[in-house]
């Protein structure tokens, strides 16, 4: 017996060890993407390159805060903002939305859905032009709302989606006996439904934040302003304007996803079923 | 206003509750997927773009568009970018999964970790990649000459093949998480007991995997191969940040040369001609995917 222990301590610990460096492998964009933003210019033109920074220098960080004609705070600041729009705007039409279609027989079921699984895997390209013209006719481009409103067209789909699976779930005796107790439909989707799905509605927040967050195309199209362009449409700014000041721009990088690794720390499983059963049916 | 009363009263209540988003998404999908199609047979530049009056041109935008040669080339790249993702991330994230999916302390950690790359924004992991390939700082030329495996600087982003090469390699450390995940989901709906089953029949590790593994996932891998396809079809914010289609508009796809098109030179209705193509390719393979998940649903 205590051979096999052993035996099966060495199959685990190589098994580790081979994980840690598959992993390292694949994460190594991200670390050297940390790493450089804490170089000092020289140091990262040097050959052979220092795994370590030698110096470590965060001027890359603050100067932008000091100086310089593009505050990555500020840009930080209006991705915060449009995201969160976005986010409010998915919850508010996708739960009342799932709910109806999970819950309420009536005709043209089967079209909603199909026509909301269709959008999901639209290209933004086919948007971009036609959505460019209606915004300018209606006078929202330059104005983050244009931005929020098209953002919000790509977490719709996906929450509605998500969220039929959850209210599908629940039995109807649950919506019987509520009914008995004196509740109406409107408390017990407040009371009953709502709080039962909530592992859904969260999968929901997260997703149409990170959709917000990512977007470059209608945030970098309809807002031609700087100072109200999201974070992403920043970088892509900043690289055209500080071309290969690679300590700039991995520090702006590294703000950018800040909040996206905040999120993952605290919402992995969420994440992951989130993906997973976005993806494939149950 | 009482046969609006009647009519949600009689079970049809659940359309109050779809109708908010139903419209919404009408409004900002529907109409604009409409608009563009007009779009694409208008003569829109930004000439005519403010006059109410927009002339009618039939499929001329499209005929410009084939002898232009760039739409071309750039729906070849726009297949061989996604197949060539598509390959390389199914075997990685295929690979991944079956090793993580073995017994031992760290799988599960691990596992969730490697998520990371799919959540960040595409901006960034192309800014990333554009650093690492970059000829006079990136670590991939240092890596490679301090392995004397060259002599000379590679200038990756400024060969027509190369850079392709590049934008794949950045795309498929995307889509690695993707298939990853997946397949790991696919792989515990397989019952132990049928692979332990074999494996007492005397069926080694390769057998068990071709007639055991591979043969129960073959709905999660059409799914996602599937939706690989169309994920990676439309992608736009990595190319536009990495090559945005150079050198020389040798690296293109369908949803970057779109974007040229309308906001670079200001051809409207060549802008949405090309998004049309790339909509129309993926539409067909989006229906196809949703029947085929429905036929599989009927026949479960």
């Amino acid at each position: 017996m205590p051979e096999r222990k052993a035996s099966d301590r060495i199959r685990n610990l190589s098994l580790c060890v081979l994980a840690l460096l598959a992993f390292a492998l694949l994460m190594f964009p991200l670390y050297w993407m940390v790493v450089t933003s804490l170089k000092t210019e020289i140091e990262i033109f040097k050959v052979p390159p220092t795994l370590v920074p030698q110096v470590l220098n965060t001027d890359s960080y603050f100067a932008q805060l000091k100086h310089g004609d593009f505050n990555m705070f500020q840009s930080f600041k209006n991705s915060f903002a449009i995201s969160s729009c976005v986010m409010l705007i998915c919850l508010v039409l996708a739960i009342p939305a799932s709910y109806g279609i999970a819950r309420f027989r009536f005709k043209g079921k089967r079209l909603f859905i199909l026509s909301f699984l269709v959008t999901q895997m639209l290209p933004v390209s086919v948007l971009l032009t036609p959505m460019f013209i209606i915004f300018k006719n209606a006078r929202l481009l330059n104005t983050q709302l244009s931005a929020i409103l098209a953002d919000a067209t790509i977490g719709i789909p996906f929450s509605v989606l998500i969220l039929i699976g959850y209210f599908a779930s629940i039995p109807k005796e649950l919506e019987d006996a509520s009914r008995i107790d004196g509740c109406n439909r409107f408390s017990a989707f407040l009371l009953i439904f709502l709080p039962i799905a909530s592992p859904g509605v969260i999968v929901c927040t997260v997703f149409s934040f990170l959709y917000g967050w990512g977007d470059l195309a209608y945030g970098m199209t309809f807002l031609q302003d700087q100072a109200m362009r999201p974070i992403t449409a920043g970088i892509f700014n900043f690289m055209g304007q500080y071309g290969t000041k690679w300590s700039y721009l991995t520090a702006f990088a590294v703000v950018t996803i800040i909040p996206v690794i905040a999120i993952f720390v605290f919402m992995q499983k969420y994440i992951i079923s989130g993906l997973t059963s976005g993806a494939v049916k149950g | 206003m009482n046969r609006i009363k009647r009519f949600f009263g009689q079970g049809n209540i659940g359309y109050l509750f779809v109708l908010p988003a139903a419209i919404y998404m009408l409004l900002l999908v529907g109409y604009p997927i409409i608009s563009n199609f007009i779009l694409s047979f208008q003569d829109v530049t930004v000439m005519t773009l403010n006059k109410p009056h927009k002339p009618f041109i039939g499929i001329r935008n499209y005929r410009t568009l084939l002898g232009d040669g760039v739409l071309l080339p750039s729906l070849v790249n726009t297949f061989v970018f996604t197949v060539c993702c598509i390959a390389l991330q199914f075997i990685i994230g295929f690979a991944l999964a079956l090793f993580l999916g073995r017994d031992f302390s760290i799988a599960r950690p691990i596992r969730g970790l490697l998520m990371i790359p799919w959540m960040i924004p595409m901006t960034v992991t192309a800014l990333m990649f554009k650093f690492m390939f970059s000829s006079n700082v990136g670590i991939l030329n240092q890596f490679l000459q301090a392995c004397g495996l060259i002599g000379q600087p590679i200038e990756w982003l400024l060969q027509p093949r190369l850079a392709m090469l590049s934008l794949i390699v950045a795309n498929t450390w995307i889509g690695i998480p993707f298939n990853m995940i997946l397949i790991s989901t696919g792989l515990t709906t397989i019952p132990p007991e049928l692979l332990e089953a074999a494996s007492i029949d005397g069926a080694n590790r390769r057998q068990s995997f071709f007639h055991i593994t591979l043969p129960m996932l073959k709905s999660v891998i059409e799914s996602v191969l599937i939706l690989g396809f169309i994920y990676t079809f439309k992608v736009f914010d990595l190319v536009f940040v990495m090559t945005n289609g150079g050198p020389v508009n040798s690296t293109h796809l369908l949803s970057t040369y779109s974007y040229k098109l309308s906001f670079t030179l200001f051809k409207y209705s060549q802008g949405a001609a090309t998004a049309n193509i790339l909509f129309l390719i993926l539409f067909v393979v989006s229906i196809a995917y949703l029947k085929f998940v429905y036929d599989d649903k009927e026949t479960d």
